[in-house]
């Protein structure tokens, strides 16, 4: 450094000699710049006072923003029209409302609200948990995650089986005959009116498995699920007779590949990322939360 | 306070003054720098004003606004969509990801501001605005549609019926008795007509599908996808990005998708 060389006589347009005016200029056009780009950083950066509405912003409410495109929504929903087309008074009437809510949802801030209003404060429960949730959605697995997913939980993804049966009651003396008769190809009607047999009613046409299950039993459905089409089951005995089974079709579940269940995959793999999400949240809130316990409840 | 004088200015000016030629191009390269930074921000800054401010249903007849997003929105749309909706936008059937290069919009009609609604809350995302109004039951389970208890489980065999009305409702050869039945379920007790309007043109305040044409957001409109929807139930789910995006980047976003739907000529076939 050469502070004491004379350079104040250099003219500031020849680049080769040194310039104290062109240095000085240099040095102040630098010093506005800085103070431009601060003053930029300090009245636009998030929570910081403002005297200028943001252009993507209608109005400023003690710095709070009342967004522009919920001012063009709020406006066609009103009205429905859109800004070019609404008059002077709906516009005015529709930023009133939004810049009143704004003051009441402030004054609800200050009051603490939350505390006392139980739907206030399930809707900040659900508008955390939902944010947790958005991460997971907006951040979509690769198909490799996806794919080892649907490996791991295979047996969900198939289509429900259904089974069209016939549940025939008989009289204990004439079950076995029945069932043999059954075995031996005979039509279910034909044999039910030769061994006084009738149709329980408990079942009706085709039906998917749960619906079978429900209106044949658990034990019932359990023998019928094993039955391939023609095929009749040993008599089961129930109070109201011996009953058989005899099976008209029999589709078990098929198993769904990969890309037919792709989107219930990814609903499921997203369900699964978010509760664990919020249960990591849920301890990390405890965590650095202080929590005082009643001693009759500790 | 301490008070800066002349003295103390000329001081500088001598230290600035007495610095070699590198150091001296270093300062002027970084003044430069700092200069191309502050027009930077302030025109892009301008740039986003411009896209915001337009009113977003006027902005397709603004050559110049539109050209900006479409450029601006490009970019965003392949780092962020594409991987749901494609490269070209032309939908993912797997994943029941619409198809955008068409002009068949599930929900609202397709103007700037509805594309814009959706980018910004999703589809049964987890928001309280979201578009959720509806998921497509599950009619193969025992609780098909557990926000609406009075929907029934059906048959597969009602399942079958109606979907021989809805080959008969698109002009398809289809079995008349089976249609009939179907119909009546239609109407009935299956409910469908209720999103899917009586005469199953759908209904986009909703996002139910119309199912007289044959635009399919799952499947391929093969018979197999179709009953997997009526008896799997489908309910998509599309992020939303007000937290996540400026609001020039959605309004930048949103151009882009209305200019896939109004650029070419023929939609592009969806992806599997």
């Amino acid at each position: 450094m050469n502070a004491a060389k004379d350079v104040s006589g250099a003219p500031w347009r020849d680049s080769a000699r040194v310039s104290m005016r062109r240095s000085l200029i240099a040095f102040a056009v630098g010093a506005v710049i800085g103070l431009i780009l601060a003053g930029i950083a300090l009245f636009t950066a998030k929570g910081t006072s403002t005297l200028v509405v943001p252009s993507e912003d209608v109005a400023m409410v003690n710095q709070q923003p009342v967004s522009r495109s919920d001012y063009y929504q709020q406006l066609k929903t009103q009205y429905s029209t859109d800004f070019d087309h609404a008059t002077p008074a709906q516009r005015k009437a529709v930023l009133d409302q939004m810049i009143r809510e704004e003051l009441f949802v402030q004054r609800g801030k200050e009051l603490d609200v939350a505390s006392v209003d139980p739907d206030v404060r399930t809707a900040m429960v659900n508008a955390v948990e939902q944010g947790i949730a958005a991460d997971v959605i907006a951040s979509r697995p690769p198909d490799e995650k996806l794919m080892a997913y649907y490996k791991a939980h295979q047996d969900k993804y198939s289509a429900e089986g259904s089974m069209t049966v016939r549940d025939l009651v008989f009289p204990p003396a004439n079950a076995t005959a029945a069932s043999q008769a059954l075995q031996a190809g005979a039509k279910p009607d034909v044999v039910a009116a030769r061994f006084g047999g009738r149709d329980s009613g408990r079942v009706n046409g085709e039906e998917f498995y749960f619906a079978a299950k429900i209106h044949l039993g658990d034990a019932m459905f359990a023998v019928a699920r094993g039955l391939a089409a023609g095929r009749a089951s040993t008599p089961l005995p129930s109070a109201d007779g011996s009953h058989i089974l005899f099976m008209v079709s029999n589709r078990p579940p098929e198993p769904r590949s990969f890309e037919e269940a792709r989107a219930s995959v990814l609903n499921d793999y997203e369900k699964e990322a978010i509760a664990r999400l919020q249960d990591g949240d849920q301890n990390f809130f405890r965590k650095r939360a202080n929590v005082l316990i009643a001693p009759d409840l500790r | 306070m301490v008070g800066i004088g002349r003295s103390d200015i000329r001081a500088i000016g001598h230290w600035i003054s007495g610095m070699g030629a590198g150091a001296r191009l270093l300062v002027a390269a970084g003044l430069t720098l700092l200069v191309a930074l502050a027009l930077w921000a302030m025109m892009s800054r301008q740039a986003d004003a411009r896209l915001v401010k337009v009113d977003p249903d006027d902005a397709p007849v603004q050559a110049d606004i539109m050209r900006e997003g479409v450029e601006r929105g490009r970019g965003l749309f392949k780092s962020l969509c594409a991987g749901c909706h494609g490269p070209q936008g032309q939908g993912r059937y797997t994943l029941g990801a619409a198809n955008l290069t068409d002009k068949d919009w599930l929900y609202g009609q397709g103007h700037v501001s509805d594309i814009e609604t959706v980018v910004l809350y999703g589809v049964r995302a987890p928001n309280a605005r979201t578009w959720k109004l509806a998921d497509m039951p599950a009619y193969a389970k025992p609780t098909p549609y557990a926000r609406e208890p009075s929907i029934k489980p059906q048959q597969p065999g009602d399942i079958k019926d109606v979907m021989q009305f809805l080959r008969s409702l698109r002009g398809l050869p289809a079995d008349a008795e089976a249609a009939t039945r179907g119909a009546a379920i239609y109407s009935d007790k299956g409910g469908c007509y209720d999103c899917h309007a009586r005469d199953a043109r759908g209904d986009d305040a909703i996002g139910a599908p119309n199912l007289t044409d044959s635009v399919w957001l799952y499947g391929d409109g093969a018979e197999k996808s179709i009953y997997d929807s009526i008896a799997s139930g489908r309910a998509g789910v599309m992020p939303a990005w007000f937290d996540r995006l400026s609001p020039a980047q959605i309004r930048a976003v949103s151009l882009y998708v209305y200019s896939l739907s109004h650029g070419s000529a023929q939609p592009l076939p969806s992806l599997p």
